[in-house]
């Protein structure tokens, strides 16, 4: 359990980790938009062929980027039934007892779904190659000339990155007092959900206290360290952007126009 | 110039009951003091005011002569750093070397200097080889060891530890003991312990005893710890050390009483 991870990072080495955050996340902003722009079958293939080259190159195993998709389905399978009744245009295909199914509901369906698993592709393959503070870092510095109009990139970096140092901290915490509480006879699996609640509700409130805890000491420890929000501060991490990166970059901006030409011509 | 000096200093959390009572005492540079009290007995308090987290009602701190208030208290920073309790709770970046880079950040240090400042403080708190460890891979005793690092990195006059020990098992306790007797030896930092551990205390150069946030009493160790009584009244102990060495000088193969474990043992090799 002390192994979770946000986005579950897998430490390989390829060309994809080595990459700058900050363009990975640009890439994956570009093809987002590509991704909704109805540039039909062609746009998706094209969309298709690059994030499949990206998932080569990233040494990811398929299997695990289709593991992803598994808690998808539920949703992709309520979404073809809706379409399958909604949708009534089209050519006629066959009919089950006096239910006609039209061709375009199974194309919409078909869409969607795609659409779905390339976008749900993308966001793995960043998340899987990119350690989540480097992702923060190159939020941040993303965020950085939107500082001007009062954005506090810094402070929304820190943020998350201590949420990412402490959920391990907290996962610890909330087994220890589970078993502390199951030793004292409080039943966390079975009983009615009135016992339930009461059960879960005496896990809730010492999580809770200790997380609080545990911050005022966190700010404590910070401030006597010297941190000011308001001050300048240096960082010890720098992001250098490489080759690799600006070629990528260019490329999904072309996979981007691509759709975007598909769409108006 | 004393590195730091109280002077009539009373604090309250609640403005009623004081837990500081006009309390002075100065502690010199270089020296290495500790701090021991009954639990309430104002030791933290005391801690988080002279790093500035807590505001006095009434006296004042001078740090290396300097007097702390609110324009002076982010500049002392640079100079004097803390280790609190808890090592969980003051480990801020997500690996060794991160969490040793946020003072440095803090203190605008460049870029380019921090990666050699990083290594250099690592390897004298013996953390070298845990540099892109994740904290929850580490143990107490390493925890804290970093947290020193983490100081060490930002070139302190003066570091205090809040109870430091109190939390690792007995061997991050004797390992974090050996790292602040070398530091004291080492360097030219002044030291300040607040602390539970009676064989820490046999370490130090001098003792405040703090009792319902009044100094009840002030010396070197021996000092203190001949006053067994009194310090038994206030619910202290004296160290095991010393507990040897003193039946040792009944049995008359002592002459003198010596505090340390470390000592007893050397005097004991050296007998004929």
């Amino acid at each position: 359990m002390n192994n979770v991870a946000l986005g579950q990072y897998m430490p390989l080495d390829s060309v994809v980790h080595k990459m700058d955050p900050r363009s990975k996340i640009m890439i994956m902003l570009f093809l987002m938009v590509a991704i909704f722009i109805p540039a039909g079958v062609l746009g998706y293939v094209i969309i298709g062929i690059f994030i499949l080259l990206s998932l080569y190159l990233s040494k990811l195993n398929v299997k695990y980027a289709l593991r992803t998709m598994k808690p998808m389905l539920w949703m992709m399978a309520f979404l073809l039934v809706i379409n399958l009744l909604v949708i009534k245009t089209g050519t006629p295909l066959f009919s089950i007892k006096g239910f006609t199914i039209y061709s375009d509901a199974v194309n919409q369906t078909l869409y969607i779904v795609v659409r779905l698993m390339l976008m749900v592709i993308i966001t793995t393959v960043l998340t899987a190659t990119t350690k989540p503070l480097d992702l923060t870092l190159g939020i941040e510095k993303l965020l950085k000339p939107f500082e001007k109009v009062g954005v506090p990139a810094h402070i929304i970096a820190m943020i998350i990155s201590i949420a990412l140092r402490f959920i391990p901290t907290l996962i610890e915490e909330t087994q220890r007092i589970m078993n502390a509480q199951a030793s004292r006879g409080v039943d966390l699996e079975n009983g009615s959900i009135k016992e339930k609640i009461m059960a879960i509700l005496s896990l809730i409130v010492p999580l809770f206290v200790s997380a609080f805890d545990r911050a005022d000491q966190l700010a404590n420890a910070m401030e006597a360290r010297g941190y000011d929000p308001s001050r300048k501060r240096t960082r010890y991490k720098v992001l250098k952007m490489q080759t690799i990166d600006y070629a990528s970059m260019i490329l999904s901006v072309f996979v981007l126009c691509a759709c975007i030409g598909i769409w108006v011509l | 110039m004393e590195a730091i000096e109280v002077s009539h200093l009373t604090f309250s959390y609640d403005g009623k009951n004081d837990i500081l009572k006009d309390v002075s005492f100065s502690i010199p540079k270089g020296s290495y003091t500790t701090i021991i009290g009954h639990n309430g007995s104002g030791k933290s308090t005391m801690a988080k005011l002279i790093i500035g987290l807590l505001e006095a009602k009434k006296g004042k701190i001078q740090i290396l002569g300097q007097e702390l208030n609110e324009e002076s208290v982010y500049e002392l920073r640079s100079h004097i750093g803390i280790v609190f309790q808890n090592p969980d709770n003051q480990f801020i970046g997500s690996t060794v070397a991160d969490d040793i880079a946020f003072g440095l950040e803090n203190h605008c240090v460049e870029q380019e200097k921090m990666q050699g400042i990083i290594e250099d403080v690592a390897g004298r708190v013996g953390m070298t080889d845990f540099l892109s460890a994740e904290p929850t891979k580490l143990s107490g005793g390493q925890k804290q060891r970093v947290a020193i690092a983490g100081i060490l990195a930002i070139e302190p006059n003066i570091i205090i530890f809040d109870e430091s020990t109190s939390m690792l098992d007995p061997q991050g306790k004797a390992s974090i003991n050996a790292q602040i007797r070398k530091l004291h030896e080492e360097k030219n930092i002044t030291i300040l312990s607040i602390t539970h551990d009676m064989e820490e205390v046999a370490q130090s150069e001098n003792v405040i005893v703090l009792e319902n946030g009044e100094i009840a009493m002030q010396g070197t160790p021996m000092d203190i710890f001949k006053q067994e009584d009194k310090l038994a009244k206030m619910q202290l102990d004296i160290p095991f050390g010393l507990k040897i060495s003193k039946e040792l000088k009944k049995r008359g193969i002592f002459k003198e009483n010596v505090c340390r474990l470390d000592e007893v043992v050397e005097k004991l090799c050296r007998l004929k």
